[in-house]
């Protein structure tokens, strides 16, 4: 294999692992939310029902989730949906055998969906504590001052509180993105062919071991990429201080 | 005729009873200072005013309309509530501009929000106020950029900017530099001459003295005196005032 060949076939790895990075940011950025209020319930029940998920969720390595996820529905319930999932595609779809990203991701459709299942759950309750804390950190005086100006509680949240907390959360929530994008490499555990699995794919079978470590190359230009996007937003809202 | 009436407010956080029975009343136009001591329930009482807390007992009436009632057991809707709120304005010791929003949409974000009037015609008005407390040239700064002082003027016009008919003030100058008190002082003033009803909790004596229709002495959740600023500072008549007033007059 040249090395352009082993490039594309890595590249293709790698576009499987933004698909991960990409569907577990769409979910868990919007799903972190009602976890987080959930988690600041006066409601005694839905606090603690929230907080004992996040402490399981944040508590147990990624890894074993994904598992769990993939394998549970089988060994439980007797329905192992994502193995059905694959097969239902094997029937209905042409899948082409080129070794494009097109056939790496239609054969591996149902493990995908339980990483995205496992990965959106984990990330949203990591974002969630996030949102928590960047939410109760805003003052007091900033809501009462909305309140006496007759400004209804949701108003208050939405026109003062939450460009605040936005602006609070940035720095970590870049910590977090960061980490995602390494992260998707524990979906190979399920066999799902991201960057690192198409690697120890070339060791296995073309007994090359390089390409392993260049993948740590996209990876690096990757978080570069962004480095600079979050570095931006960051700059974006420092117009104000609090 | 009264605009403000307060019987027998009574306040307790738990266990500890921090307002005890409070009565005033306030006439149009006029302004009241109340003083006394840390912990005597100032605060509180002006946060059970603007419905930020709620008494345990008593009534507050505006203009003849009764707006609280501790023996009112149904609950309050988030309408009615608000509502309420208009009634009074509130300067917070601490400013709380809102950062994100410049000083003139600090002013116009709350008149926008609840359709006060049009868009234009709220920024009109705001700059206005702006005017009237001396920041026409900041209105376009954002509240890290102004001063203390500044900061608590624009938190005033904010204020007015709800035409509130009662504006409260909770210790208005005390997070500022003393230098920077006066700036605020005299705004306050020179709405006092402008005859809007104010209710000001305050440290500063020689201004409650200065400004003040009618002074409220508060000590351990109880009015322990009222009356004119004349017989307020200089004829107090019980020890604790007395004593009070000799802590600032070292
Ligand atoms: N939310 C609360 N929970 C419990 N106790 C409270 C609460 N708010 C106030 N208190 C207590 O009520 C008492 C009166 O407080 P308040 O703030 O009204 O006093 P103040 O007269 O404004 O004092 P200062 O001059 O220091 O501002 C204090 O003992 C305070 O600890
Ligand atoms: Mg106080």
């Amino acid at each position: 294999m040249t090395f352009a060949e082993i490039t594309l076939f890595l590249a293709n790895g790698f576009v499987v692992s933004l698909l991960i990075f990409a569907v577990t940011l769409l979910c868990a950025v919007p799903l972190g939310l009602p976890i987080a209020f959930c988690s600041m319930s006066r409601f005694r029940p839905v606090k603690y029902v929230a907080k004992t998920i996040v402490w399981i969720i944040r508590g147990v390595p990624l890894m074993l989730q994904i598992f769990i996820i993939y394998y549970v529905p089988g060994l439980l319930f007797g329905n192992p949906i994502f193995a059905q999932i694959d097969r239902y595609i094997l029937r209905n779809f042409d899948i082409p055998n080129d070794g494009g990203v097109l056939q790496l991701l239609l054969t591996n459709a149902g493990g995908l969906v339980a990483v995205f299942i496992a990965f959106a759950l984990n990330y949203a309750c990591y974002f969630s504590e996030i949102y928590r804390g960047g939410i109760e950190s805003i003052s007091k005086g900033q809501y009462e001052a909305g309140y006496v100006l007759g400004m209804s509680k949701s108003q208050v949240f939405k026109k003062i509180v939450l460009k605040q907390v936005i602006k609070r959360i940035v720095p970590p929530m870049s910590n977090e993105i960061i980490t995602l994008i390494k992260d998707t490499a524990l979906a190979n555990c399920i066999m799902i062919p991201e960057i690192i699995k198409q690697a120890k794919e070339l060791a296995a079978t073309k007994a090359l071991i390089w390409p392993l470590f260049y993948t740590g190359v996209f990876y690096l230009l990757f978080v570069g990429l962004l480095t600079i996007l979050l570095g931006r937003l960051e700059k974006k809202l420092s117009y104000f201080k609090d | 005729m009264a605009v403000l009436e307060v019987k027998n407010i009574c306040k307790a956080f738990g266990k500890t009873e921090v307002l005890k029975g409070i009565d005033f009343s306030l006439e149009k136009g006029q302004v009241l200072s109340i003083i006394g001591s840390s912990g005597s329930g100032k605060t509180t009482l002006l946060r059970c005013l603007n419905s930020l807390e709620f008494a345990d007992k008593g009534t507050i009436t505006v203009n003849d309309t009764v707006i609280f009632d501790g023996s009112r057991t149904t609950k309050r809707s988030d309408a009615e509530l608000r509502e309420r709120r208009l009634h009074f304005g509130l300067v917070f010791q601490s400013f709380n501009l809102f950062p994100q929003y410049t000083v003139l949409e600090n002013i116009t974000l709350a008149p926008n929000l609840l359709k006060k009037d049009t868009p234009e015609n709220n920024k009109e008005k705001a700059l206005k106020l702006l005017d009237e407390v001396g920041l026409s040239e900041k209105a376009n700064n954002y509240p890290c950029e102004l001063s203390g002082g500044q900061q608590q003027r624009v938190a005033i016009a904010r204020a007015l900017a709800m035409d509130p008919e009662i504006l409260c003030f909770d210790e208005p100058t005390s997070a500022l530099d003393p230098e920077l008190t006066g700036e605020v002082l005299k705004v306050i003033r020179s709405l006092a001459d402008g005859h809007m009803t104010m209710i000001v909790v305050t440290h500063e004596m020689g201004f409650a003295k200065d400004v003040s229709d009618t002074v409220i002495f508060m000590d351990d959740g109880v009015i322990a005196e009222q009356g004119t600023p004349d017989e307020v500072f200089g004829n107090p008549r019980t020890e604790r005032l007395k004593a009070f007033l000799a802590s600032y007059s070292k």
